[in-house]
């Protein structure tokens, strides 16, 4: 997929098109995990999915920041950057990634992919339990947010807030284990 | 949980929010009018406001802030963005229109008459009510730029609290009574860089992500 299809799906999502923005994701993250897998082989493959997912919810929180007419690849690279640098800090290592040099998001060979990563559901275990069901029901299970507002007996709204609000909650929470 | 079903959830999070322009108007236009409402209740504009604006000392202290402001908007703005490498030379160059200003204040002024000019009967509470009309405007900016994703936050705040003074001092332009450039480059653009100090503190802190 080149830079254009990729900015094609999230303008599509940033207007509030879902399938486009599952699409992107998964299209970015096979080089996302190119990029810290070649800085952090020592963390494992596991570690370093931690960080790829890291990386994943700064973009999804951040994505509002993108104006659909500047080129993709170097937002993608500068957020992608900031977030690595600063895991690898948190895990008490250096990396070196030159700003702006982001040849190396080309699309890379993504390797075998895994795994589980441990973090992710270990900070959404210490969210209130309500915003921890909804977030598992819907990534782990599968489910549609309507199946979960009904199963809850929520609105399909409110469901929709909880959910964005466990995102942000969740990359505080990172942020805070990071200090 | 596996990579593809953090993004399963993530992608059920639409809709996107406003970018980040129409976030910052939420929260920077209505501390902007309290501002100015208290500066019409509190300070009250000066007698003769209208016919003071056509001589072009006194437009100037209220143009050059505001073209200042606006600039200072637009940077912040760009540098919210995580791959922008913000510049602040645009604003350098405002501040030598301001010392352009001063050195024709230097030249109609007499010698004799400069200390006067320059000290004028007002300057503590100049430098008192520009930071204290700030505060708003910069609460406001530093709290929507907080949804941004600025990779050099000292100098979004940096952009935050020169926005929010120089807007400050826009409208403190309205009541104060002091028109040499002696007077108003000196004190009104030390209460910009207290703001901008100001803001410069705060960024790190507040605009981590």
């Amino acid at each position: 997929m080149t830079e254009a299809e990729w900015a094609a799906l999230l303008r599509a999502a940033n207007a509030g098109d879902a399938r486009a923005y599952g699409r992107f994701l998964h299209a970015i993250t096979p080089m996302l995990r190119g990029l810290v897998r070649a800085r952090g082989g020592s963390l494992g493959p596991e570690g370093c999915e931690d960080i790829v997912q890291e990386v994943l919810l700064a973009i999804h929180l951040k994505r509002h920041t993108w104006r659909s007419d500047a080129p993709l690849r170097p937002w993608l690279y500068a957020i992608a950057r900031h977030k690595v640098i600063d895991a690898f800090r948190a895990r008490g290592r250096r990396v070196d990634l030159p700003i702006g040099d982001f040849a190396e998001l080309l699309p890379a060979d993504p390797g075998p992919d895994p795994t589980e990563a441990g973090d992710a559901l270990r900070m959404i275990s210490r969210l209130d339990p309500r915003s921890a069901e909804i977030v598992k029901a819907i990534g782990i299970d599968g489910e549609e947010i309507a199946e979960t507002s009904r199963r809850l007996e929520m609105t399909e709204g409110a469901v929709r807030v909880v959910l964005h609000r466990a995102f942000k909650r969740l990359a505080a929470l990172r942020e805070r284990h990071l200090e | 949980m596996k990579t593809n079903q953090l993004i399963a959830a993530l992608a059920a999070d639409t809709p996107a929010e406003p970018g980040m322009g129409a976030g910052l108007a939420r929260w920077l236009l209505p501390a902007l009018a309290l501002a100015g409402l208290a500066l019409l209740t509190v300070w009250g504009l000066r007698p003769g406001l209208a016919a003071a604006l056509m001589q072009p000392a006194v437009a100037a202290k209220l143009a050059l802030p505001l073209v200042m402001a606006a600039t200072a908007l637009t940077l912040a703005l760009r540098s919210a963005r995580p791959e922008a490498r913000p510049s602040v030379a645009p604003l350098a160059l405002l501040g030598a229109a301001a010392l352009a200003l001063l050195a024709t204040g230097l030249a109609t002024t007499p010698p004799a008459a400069w200390e006067q000019a320059w000290l004028g009967n007002t300057a503590l509470a100049c430098l008192i009510s520009i930071p204290a009309l700030a505060v708003l405007p910069l609460a406001a900016s530093l709290l929507a730029l907080r949804r941004g994703a600025s990779t050099y936050p000292a100098r979004t705040g940096l952009l935050a609290g020169l926005l929010a003074g120089a807007a400050a001092t826009a409208l403190y332009a309205l009541h104060c009574p002091e028109d040499s450039p002696l007077f108003y480059v000196c004190w009104y653009g030390l209460g910009i860089v207290i703001a901008g100090t100001a803001g410069r503190l705060l960024g790190p802190r507040l605009l981590r992500w």
